[in-house]
Order: C-alpha cells, then sequence, then structure tokens
C-alpha cells in the first residue's frame, strides 16, 4: 500500500464565515475533514498561496470543523479574502490533545487572552460535552476592549451552566461594560482551586502567557500541571523540518501544548 | 556480510554494467580532486576511490535542494527511477543516517525520500588518505564504513576488495558473479592495515578528542562564548547547506494552472526569518543565537534523540567557509 503523503492537504469548503472582532474571523469548514482531539492543530491552506498552522475553535464532536482566526500576517490575510463556498486545504491534526483523562474529578483552570481564546473554546466544549466528569471549570478571560471578546454570542449559554465560573477582564471598556478592568491577571487575585492538584490551562498572546504562568507559578500550581499552548513559526507540522523546535521539544509533534516544566530551561518560551 | 575481489581494470566494467540499470553518479578524479559526477552514454568510467569525500554532498540524490512534495487539489506521487551512487565515503553516510531517521524512523515517514532510497544502490569506498579537514573520528566513526551502505570497496594493490553491506548489495554481486572472485584472509589482512594507517593519518589530524559531556557544555555556553565563536562568520549560511546531516526545509506553495504544488525547499537556522512567526515576533531575532543553534541542534539535541551526532566530521563547513570557522576549535574551547 502507498503510503499517505503527510504534506499533502485534503480539499474542504468553506461553510459559513462569522466576524467576530473588528480583525477575527471565524470560519467553518463543511464536514469533519480531518478527526481531532481538543488541544490538536491542523494545517489550512489557501490555494496558491501557503498554509498555516490553527488550532480548532470547534468541539472535537461537533459536525463542522471551526477556525477562529486573528488576521495577521500573508496566509491570514489570504484566507479572509475568501469567501464562502470557496475552497481550502486542511492537513493534520498534528501534535498532541490536553490529556483529558487526568483533568477528570478535578476542577479545570482555564486562562485566555484576546483571540488566545480560540483553542480554549475547542476545550472547554469538550469539557462541557463531559461536564459531570469535571468538578468545577473556572474560566478566566481578558481582552483588549469589549469589541475585543470573542465567541460574546456564546457567553450567555455558558454563563447559564453551574459548573462553570466566568470571569471577564477588558484592559480599556466602553460606556456599556460592567466588568473587571485591567490585564487578565488581575482576575488571577483569587484562585479558588486546590492548585496542588488542579490543572491550569493558558492562551494568548506572548506577553500575557509570559505573566500569567509568573503568576499561576507564584500561587503554586504544579509546573507540570500547568499547560500553555505554545506559538512558534511552523512549517511542516510533523516534526522534521526544525522550525518549531523550542529547546529540544518540537511545538509541533510534542507540543503545540507544552507545560511549564517543559519549556521552562528555555530562555525565552514567550515570542 | 561476504568478501569479494575484482581487478582493477575490470571495476569500469561493472559500474558500466550498472549504468544500464539506472543513472549512475560516482567519484571522479578531476584536476587532483574527486567530484561527484554523472555518467553519460558513451563516456568511459574511471572511479577514484583514493581521495576524501567529494566537495558535492550526497543529500542532494534523496533530498534535493527543491522538491515538489505535494499536488492540491489531487495529490499524485511523483515518478522516482533507479540511481546507482558510487563512491562515498563514510562521512557521507553518517549524513544518509541522520536523513534514515528523521525521514524513515520518525513517524510519519516521508514518502518522497522512501522512495528514493528503495530505488538507490550505494557504493560506498574506504578513506585511505583523510586530510586536515577531516575528523570522523571525533563524531563515532571510522575512515571506512560498516552499514547504511549496500556494498562497499577498498582498493588494495592489485585488486579492489568489495564487501557486502546489505540483501541488496548481495543481489548485485551475485547478479554480476563472474567478474568476482572470493576474497581470502591475506586480502583481508591488507585491508585492515590500509585501514589502520587510515585511523592513523586521522588521528595525526586529531590528537585531541571532543571534550566530555560535549551536549551539556554547548548546551550551557555561555554569552560570551557563543558571541566569541561567531566572530569570524560573515553570515553566508554556506556551511549549512554544504552539510550532509542539515536537514531543516521549508514548505511554499505555488501556483500552477488550477493546481497548487507545494515546493520543499532547504532552509537554514542561520536566516533571520527562519524562527519568525506570522505577527513578526522572533525567538532567534540575534545572530549570535542563531549561530549557536547549529551547535545544539547538531551536539546536544540530535545525541539527545538518537544517540549520534548530527556531524559528519567531513570538513566541508571548514573548507567552505570565508571565515575559516573550524567547527573542532570552537567545541575544544568549550
Amino acid at each position: 500500500m502507498e503510503a499517505v503523503n503527510p504534506y499533502a492537504a485534503i480539499p474542504a469548503k468553506i461553510k459559513k464565515i462569522i466576524p467576530e472582532t473588528p480583525n477575527i474571523t471565524t470560519f467553518i469548514i463543511e464536514g469533519m475533514p480531518i478527526e481531532f482531539k481538543a488541544g490538536q492543530f491542523a494545517e489550512l491552506t489557501v490555494p496558491g498561496v501557503g498554509e498555516a498552522p490553527f488550532t480548532p475553535s470547534s468541539s472535537p464532536h461537533a459536525d463542522d470543523l471551526e477556525f477562529t482566526i486573528m488576521k495577521v500576517g500573508r496566509v491570514t490575510s489570504a484566507l479572509f479574502d475568501l469567501k464562502e463556498g470557496d475552497q481550502l486545504g486542511v492537513r493534520g491534526p498534528f501534535g498532541k490533545p490536553y490529556p483529558l483523562d487526568e483533568f477528570k474529578g478535578k476542577d479545570v483552570f482555564i486562562v485566555g487572552g484576546g483571540v488566545g481564546f480560540a483553542p480554549l473554546r475547542s476545550l472547554l466544549l469538550a469539557l462541557i460535552h463531559d461536564i459531570n466528569d469535571y468538578k468545577k471549570i473556572y474560566v478566566r478571560y481578558g481582552a483588549r476592549t469589549p469589541g475585543d471578546i470573542v465567541y460574546k454570542h456564546l457567553l450567555p449559554g455558558w454563563r447559564k451552566l453551574s459548573k462553570l465560573d466566568w470571569l471577564l477582564t477588558v484592559d480599556v471598556g466602553d460606556e456599556t461594560w460592567k466588568g473587571r478592568f485591567g490585564v487578565v491577571t488581575v482576575i488571577l487575585d483569587e484562585i479558588p482551586v486546590n492548585v496542588k492538584v488542579a490543572p491550569a490551562i493558558v492562551c494568548g498572546p506572548p506577553l500575557m502567557m509570559k505573566f500569567v504562568t509568573q503568576r499561576l507559578v507564584e500561587a503554586g500550581f504544579q509546573h507540570e500541571k500547568i499547560y500553555l499552548s505554545m506559538e512558534q513559526n511552523m512549517s511542516c507540522g510533523i516534526g522534521k523540518c526544525n522550525h518549531c523546535r523550542l529547546g529540544k521539544v518540537y511545538v509541533c509533534k510534542d507540543g503545540p501544548v507544552l507545560t511549564w516544566e517543559d519549556v521552562k530551561h528555555v530562555e525565552e518560551p514567550f515570542v | 556480510m561476504k568478501t569479494y575481489l575484482i581487478f582493477l581494470d575490470k571495476i569500469s566494467i561493472f559500474v558500466t554494467e550498472l549504468a544500464k540499470e539506472g543513472s549512475l553518479y560516482y567519484s571522479k578524479l578531476e584536476n587532483g580532486k574527486t567530484h561527484f559526477v554523472a555518467h553519460h552514454e558513451n563516456i568511459s568510467i574511471e572511479p577514484e576511490f583514493s581521495k576524501i569525500r567529494t566537495p558535492e554532498n550526497m543529500k542532494h540524490f534523496f533530498f534535493r535542494s527543491r522538491d515538489l512534495v505535494a499536488r492540491f487539489p489531487k495529490d499524485k506521487s511523483p515518478a522516482v527511477s533507479k540511481q546507482f551512487l558510487v563512491g562515498l565515503k563514510n562521512c557521507d553516510l553518517r549524513g544518509i543516517d541522520v536523513y534514515d531517521r528523521v525521514c524513515l524512523k520518525w513517524q510519519p515517514l516521508d514518502p518522497l525520500y522512501k522512495a528514493r532510497r528503495d530505488n538507490t544502490v550505494i557504493i560506498s569506498a574506504d578513506c585511505p588518505e583523510p586530510e586536515e579537514c577531516c575528523f570522523c573520528n571525533l563524531v563515532g566513526l571510522n575512515p571506512y564504513p560498516d552499514a547504511i551502505s549496500d556494498i562497499n570497496i577498498t582498493r588494495l594493490e592489485r585488486h579492489y576488495l568489495f564487501e557486502t553491506l546489505s540483501k541488496k548489495g548481495e543481489v548485485i554481486i551475485e547478479q554480476f558473479k563472474d567478474l568476482f572472485i572470493e576474497a581470502g584472509k591475506e586480502d583481508l589482512k591488507e585491508r585492515d592495515k590500509i585501514r589502520k594507517n587510515a585511523v592513523k593519518a586521522l588521528e595525526k589530524f586529531n590528537a585531541r578528542s571532543l571534550p566530555d559531556n560535549i551536549s551539556e557544555r554547548v548546551e550551557k555556553a555561555d554569552k560570551k562564548a557563543k558571541h566569541a565563536a561567531r566572530k569570524d562568520c560573515v553570515e553566508c549560511h554556506g556551511c549549512l547547506h554544504a552539510c550532509p546531516t542539515c536537514y531543516c526545509f521549508l514548505l511554499s506553495d505555488y501556483r500552477k494552472g488550477k493546481e497548487t504544488e507545494r515546493i520543499r525547499t532547504w532552509d537554514a537556522c542561520y536566516y533571520a526569518a527562519y524562527a519568525r512567526v506570522g505577527g513578526g515576533a522572533n525567538p532567534r531575532s540575534k545572530f549570535d543565537d542563531r549561530f549557536w543553534n547549529r551547535f545544539v541542534c547538531k551536539f546536544d539535541y540530535f545525541m539527545q534523540y538518537e544517540d549520534i551526532y548530527a556531524c559528519s566530521g567531513c570538513g566541508r563547513c571548514w573548507r567552505g567557509c570565508s571565515g575559516k570557522i573550524d567547527i573542532r576549535e570552537i567545541l575544544w574551547k568549550l
């Protein structure tokens, strides 16, 4: 039998495009061209332009595959030019999923920043799918302004779940904002979980990751239970091209979620 | 594995016969140096094995500087034809060993590499006269192969001694058995003497072994040591592209009619954009860190992954370097 070509993307169709904020959009891909677990990522191909890595924002149990993407570079700009019904390519899934079995019976502490909440949404939906397996889920989310908060339409439904505890903050508020102000670390003063056993999951901009990790370490979370979504330049996605190596680990095959224990020896893990 | 003899004047017949079955590339003497050249019909083949490895490195034959690796939306496997490589040295084989581990052992395997590897017959040769640039003995190799290739050749006084190192090699000898006679104990003694002299010559150039715990020393090198190591570097990146063990690459997509072609090109960790992410941040924005990445990759990380150095001791990086940076000098100073 001929070996599967790991560099070839599977053709897929954009079913729907949902603008989330002025520069963040959710792309819904028809059907489930790849099967993934929360925490794994895929490479999206814009035909004729190139590919870039993204973690799905949808539930692994959903019928369609979703990605919430910020427009930052060449490939994402071309992606934002695509329309509903257009073709793109999907390659993956790559990397290791969150160890959800290890989270069972424990509180789960999630900290997100900006578009970093996209991959966390996939995790959150996977946790909600089996919500009775976990003690309680705490979400701490910070955005620059109320307009930069992603998934606003989903928040009311999530807030109704008794096993979900939410706290939001914005750097700069407006007249409608009634929540907390300041960067996300301001809502980490109180950590209502047993830090000796609870996993903490973090995803957001590099600077936010750095200071949140510091705070979680100070609070006493176990280093091997602080899960960080790492961002590095990726090309192949399969641990061969060497681009995403962070210290001796490959973000694409050993991550993209790595623990603080994995990366704390790296001189500057957050870029 | 078995050993055979072939008369010196018959080697040309042997390789000419091989050339009828596929593309043939071999080490040829040109102006006092050997170069790896393609055989063209109606030109007699006179391979030369006495010199050190050729300046050309062998990764081209399995992992080209520019390769079409996938098509979109419909992928199809590229055609791969049979090739014979004659005259590789053990340092060349270390390069192939590293690629075998990355492309075949580490899953998922690379199908294009596998197809080329399966369709290639490697005939290596002893390296009887190491030169100043050679340091394969420092990275755990001998100046003669005992694995990776299919057949190895040692030039004796009156014969070439062939040793089969794989099933593929045995099949070839069987196919041309009329050209060969079995080797005896005296022939092996003669070979051992040649090999002993080659090892001695290498030791003369490299009397000092690498410091103990070199992986740890490389990992813990301070900023001063990293800066001092790169002070003569002109950032041409030639060392990385000349290196038989460097395997970094980049995938880029190009439109061709209605199709998209995914092209794999060699990349090098010295390039400023190598580790830069979409938003513009760069974990190795300083050249000191990029320069040192080569050392941690070859002498620390690959050793941790595979228990071998991703360095062949071939000296191509030094020979081709405008700043004459010798990797050995840097390692000895740690």
